[in-house]
Order: structure tokens, then sequence, then C-alpha cells
């Protein structure tokens, strides 16, 4: 849809194509859609360990973390109708999660890391009240790869 | 320790600030692994003690003690003693206070990573995670948002 703006003594004119969100805009819907693939990966890899309690509940724990994350990063995404970026990002890659459950747990491990990492390198060029979220998320996110080293390395 | 802020004397009274808070709780915690260890060690098996937690403090907060003279200030020395926030008679209880310890460095580390200043930051996000990992062993669980959780209560006060 093209906006357009009436003038009642220049006609109508189309306007330019809407300014693209600023960087931390971008940044932050990328987080987003890091976060959403993330619980993707967990919602995939929980019925792959259905047959051992313990792994079960860990990984239910730490989904709802990654929803509460997800929440928190969401609420701080304010974008006005019509900008450039306002609609959906693009999907991020889904993280392939193996039929057996020690591999299923070592590829959420993995993924894990490489977030933490990746929101670690973001951070710097956001406002301070962002970097600080994403740098507990970073953290937060560092915390669940010896939870699940631990439980594909555990007999 | 590394960073550009190192080796200059140009960071700011905030930044400075950030960097004395991080200092305190580090020395907060050289002092509180050292009750930890205490009550632990006798007991721990092998790799399971507060040693390589204590130390690896004592290195930051000498990194920081650093930071902060190299920037033309000087370091607030710590406290002879704390009054520590729960009493240690147990292991139990030595885990409680590490997790104490541990959350309390990362919500001072924060401050850090909410500067400008992009070596700080990093130095902030790279010490805040490394408390988030040490409190989440000692807690034997995780939590959605280190460093930003309520704790504060729980601080070391000098004694």
């Amino acid at each position: 849809m093209i906006p357009l703006l009436a003038s009642a003594c220049r006609g109508v004119q189309v306007l330019g194509a809407p300014p693209p969100a600023p960087p931390d805009v971008r940044q932050l819907r990328t987080a987003i859609s890091a976060e959403r693939v993330l619980i993707a990966g967990y919602r995939a890899a929980i019925p792959r360990v259905s047959a051992d309690a313990s792994a079960s509940a860990a990984l239910a724990g730490l989904l709802a973390e990654h929803e509460q994350h997800l929440a928190q990063l969401s609420s701080r995404l304010i974008v006005p109708a019509g900008s450039a970026d306002s609609a959906a990002p693009k999907a991020t890659a889904a993280i392939p999660i193996p039929a057996a459950m020690p591999a299923a747990l070592a590829a959420l491990a993995t993924a894990e890391q490489a977030a933490s990492h990746r929101l670690a390198t973001q951070l710097l060029g956001m406002p301070p009240s962002l970097a600080q979220l994403l740098a507990s998320i970073s953290a937060s996110e560092a915390t669940h790869v010896p939870v699940l080293d631990a439980l594909w390395r555990s007999p | 320790m590394t960073g550009r802020a190192g080796s200059t004397g140009r960071l700011g009274a905030r930044a400075i600030a950030a960097l004395q808070a991080a200092l305190a709780a580090e020395q907060a915690a050289c002092y509180g692994y050292g009750v930890v260890g205490a009550r632990l060690n006798a007991s721990a098996p092998p790799g399971q003690g507060a040693d390589a937690d204590w130390v690896a403090h004592q290195v930051a907060r000498d990194g920081l003690t650093a930071l902060i003279t190299a920037a033309g200030a000087t370091p607030v020395p710590a406290p002879v003693a704390y009054e520590l926030p729960i009493q240690v008679n147990t292991v139990a209880q030595a885990r409680s206070l590490a997790v104490i310890l541990e959350d309390n460095v990362a919500a001072a580390y924060m401050s850090l990573v909410g500067l400008s200043d992009t070596s700080l930051r990093e130095l902030g996000t790279r010490e805040l995670t490394a408390a988030a990992l040490r409190a989440a062993r000692w807690r034997r669980s995780t939590v959605p948002f280190p460093g930003l959780e309520p704790g504060d209560e729980h601080s070391l006060q000098p004694g």
C-alpha cells in the first residue's frame, strides 16, 4: 500500500517510502526473532525427551525462561504503524532437532551458546536500557548451556 | 581484563562510579567466599569447593582496581569486615551465601553494561555472564534475568 497525502492546493501527492526503522529497532527485532527460534527448538525437543522425566522438567523450565525473554523483548518494541520495518521479520533458520535425545539436547546447547554470543555482540550498539536487557538474556542463555550439557552427558 | 578504558584517564564520573560499585561488589565477594570456602572446602568433593570462584573474584577485583587507578581515580578500599546477610553454619547456608554474592556481583556489573563506553560494556557483559554461571551452579537452577533480579536486600554491609 502506498501512503497518500491529500492537499487542497497542490492535488494528490504520493509520499516517499517511509524511513527505515532505526538500527536499534532492527537489532531488537532480530533478538525477538532469535528468541522465537529458540522457543520453537525447545517445543520440538520436548517430545523427544518425554521418556526422561528429569530432562522433560528441565526443558520445560528453560522454555519458560525463554518465553519470559520473548515477552520482555516484545514489550520494548514500539514501531510506528506504516514504518518500513513494521512487518514481521523474516524467519530465522530453525534449529534442527535430531530425533535422539542426547543429540537433541546437544543441538539446543549449541543454539543457546550461539544465541548468547550473538546477543553479547548486538548489545554493544544498543541504548543503555536495552543493552542491559540483552546482557541479562545473554547471561541467562549462557547458564542454560551447562544444564543441557549435564543432561545429555548423563548416562 | 582488557579494554581501551584500562589505559586512559578519559572516563567520566558515571563510569568511575560504576567501576567503584563493581569493585565494592567484588571486594564483598572476596570476603564472603572466604566464609563460603571455610564451610565448604573441608567436605566438598574435588572440584566442587569455592576456591576457583574465590580466585576469580580476586582477579576481577584487582583488574577493577587497576582500571580505576589508570583512569586517575582512587579505588575505594574494602572494609575490614562485613556483616553477613545470613548465618553460615551449614553447607546449604554456604551455598546460599555464594548465590547472594554472585547475584550482587551480577547486579553491580549491570551498571557497566549501561554505560556508552564499549570496552566497559563488554567488560560488564563478560563479568555478568561469569557471575550468572557461578550463581546457577551454586543455586542448582537458573533464573531468567541475571543481574536484573531483585536481590539488593541481601547485600553485604560493612561490619
